[in-house]
């Protein structure tokens, strides 16, 4: 398997001020997958995956990606991430942003000189390599976020809401890309709130509120038989708030 | 040898970032105004001219380093955490001491860069100031003095931007962190003097009977004053190559392990 978190639970918040924000969360994703981690805004989508990166430490549970243990054993060679809201070092170019991720990730200079000229193509940014990331556009940020993330060619890919604040052609292009890589035999581990996106993309999907996970599996089987995903995502929604209150 | 490339990676981009970073330029441009006032400032007096441009000089590049420690590397350490620009760079393979030792090497060498500049447009008033009034030459002045005293004076920034990182990795809030760091460097800067005035002195007032306590405080400020070569400079004073070697020991070794404890204290740090 890629991503494995095991009774994972987590607070954050000033000290006295502590919130559960992570409840006992498990959660398996194989290799080759798309998973979408499926929730409304503040349910611990993020949290999740700065577990997974090792930003955060969950106060209990057990964490691997590719079978290493998070924070105990070295992987991020062979992960790409991409944040909701990647911010750069606006006074380095493109090209020199790339470059910087590459080397750090221990990529070859040889490979790196053939390989981003061809994802700023790819990304529709081969115009714009030689500018500083300061005049960026959100749009263009956001596909160059997604370079970062693919320019040492990782196994696994952890994306979080990759389509937010784009117009409908990136949405398509950022989409495209992914399915590119789901035939190439990635591993794509993405959030999002955007249901077609998730439906177009996912083999399976996780559905999280307020720090718990209510459901873990096949699409359709969380569909049941409708073909309406937001309806049903917003039945499991108000089932789950229901059954807190109760 | 992956680390090494890591770090060297990470310095030339911090450096690359920070040189072309407005705000270094504007912090430059006012230092050669400064510089330049040198002329000016020194000119109101009547003797003793040399010494009075070269401590001028001296001085405007001392503020101005200190304006790139306290508003362009505190800024750019601030803006990795508030602006989560620190992720792009933790989801790589590299460690917290990496990430802090890049960005310290990665400023030192700004303010290098920063100190040459300002330091060769200070020597050129100085020179002029030196050529036109010969009489006012101080009697051992030395250019040698001069460049190893900007060096002395880099070194204290560079220790003062070591308190920086320091103070960045525990402070909740990067304000805290200018402020506790300001108020390091103005420890620094008199820790000798209160020093030396609690230890010769029996009329110390309230710190009389301390010395212990001061000694204490002296072995933890760093000691800024003994950076502080103006008056060397200004005066040809014997100022030796070995001074100079226990100086550099000295900042190097304290600010290392200042970045020690600072990716300690980082490593507990939740990048949430």
């Amino acid at each position: 398997m890629s991503v494995l978190l095991e009774g994972v639970s987590k607070h954050l918040g000033a000290r006295g001020k502590k919130k559960q924000v992570l409840h006992d969360l498990s959660l398996v994703v194989e290799r080759g997958e798309v998973f979408g981690f499926l929730g409304p805004n503040g349910a611990g989508k993020s949290t999740t995956i700065k577990l997974l990166l090792n930003f955060i430490r969950p106060d209990s549970g057990r964490i691997t990606v590719l079978g290493r243990r998070v924070g105990a054993e070295e992987f991020r060679d062979r992960i790409g991430y991409l944040p909701e809201f990647p911010f750069f070092y606006d006074h380095l170019t493109a090209r020199e942003t790339l470059l910087l991720s590459g080397r750090l990730s221990g990529v070859s200079e040889p490979t790196l000189g053939e390989r981003i000229p061809l994802l700023l193509e790819r990304m529709n940014l081969a115009e714009a390599a030689n500018q500083r990331v300061k005049g960026f556009s959100k749009g263009m940020k956001q596909r160059l976020g997604v370079a970062n993330a693919l320019v040492h060619d990782p196994e696994v890919l952890i994306f979080d809401e990759p389509m937010s604040g784009m117009d409908p052609l990136g949405r398509h292009l950022i989409k495209t890309i992914m399915m590119e890589l789901r035939g190439l035999g990635k591993t794509i581990f993405f959030s999002s709130h955007i249901l077609s996106d998730i439906e177009a993309l996912c083999d399976r999907i996780g559905v999280i509120h307020k720090g718990r996970l209510l459901y873990a599996g096949g699409l359709q089987e969380f569909l049941q038989g409708t073909h309406d995903l937001e309806a049903r995502f917003v039945a499991a929604i108000n089932e789950a708030d229901h059954a807190h209150a109760a | 040898m992956h680390t090494l490339r890591s770090l060297y990676h990470l310095t030339l981009s911090t450096c690359l970032e920070g040189i072309r970073h407005k705000a270094l330029w504007a912090i430059v441009c006012l230092a050669m105004l400064l510089t330049l006032g040198n002329l000016a400032v020194t000119l109101l007096f009547t003797w003793d001219l040399g010494k009075v441009s070269i401590e001028f000089g001296l001085s405007a590049v001392a503020f101005t380093g200190l304006l790139v420690v306290f508003f362009l590397g505190m800024k750019m350490l601030a803006d990795d955490l508030e602006r989560s620009r620190i992720y792009l760079l933790l989801s790589r393979p590299i460690s917290i001491w990496q990430y802090l030792l890049g960005k310290f090497l990665g400023l030192a060498l700004i303010l290098l860069t920063a100190t040459v500049i300002l330091g060769v447009s200070a020597a050129v008033s100085m020179q002029y100031v030196l050529w036109s009034y010969p009489a006012f030459v101080p009697p051992h002045f030395s250019w040698l003095t001069y460049v190893m005293a900007l060096f002395s004076q880099w070194l204290g920034l560079v220790m003062v931007l070591a308190v920086s990182v320091f103070c960045f990795s525990f402070a909740s809030q990067p304000f805290v962190a200018l402020l506790l760091t300001a108020c390091t460097y103005l420890a620094g800067q008199n820790m000798e003097l209160l020093r030396r005035v609690v230890l010769e002195n029996a009329y110390a007032g309230v710190l009389s009977g301390r010395e212990s306590l001061v000694i204490g405080l002296s072995w933890i400020f760093p000691n800024l004053s003994l950076f502080d070569k103006k008056y060397a400079a200004a005066y040809g004073l014997a100022f030796s190559g070995q001074e100079l070697l226990l100086l550099t020991g000295y900042a190097l070794s304290y600010s290392l392990l200042l970045l020690w404890l600072a990716a300690f204290l980082f490593k507990r740090k939740e990048l949430a």
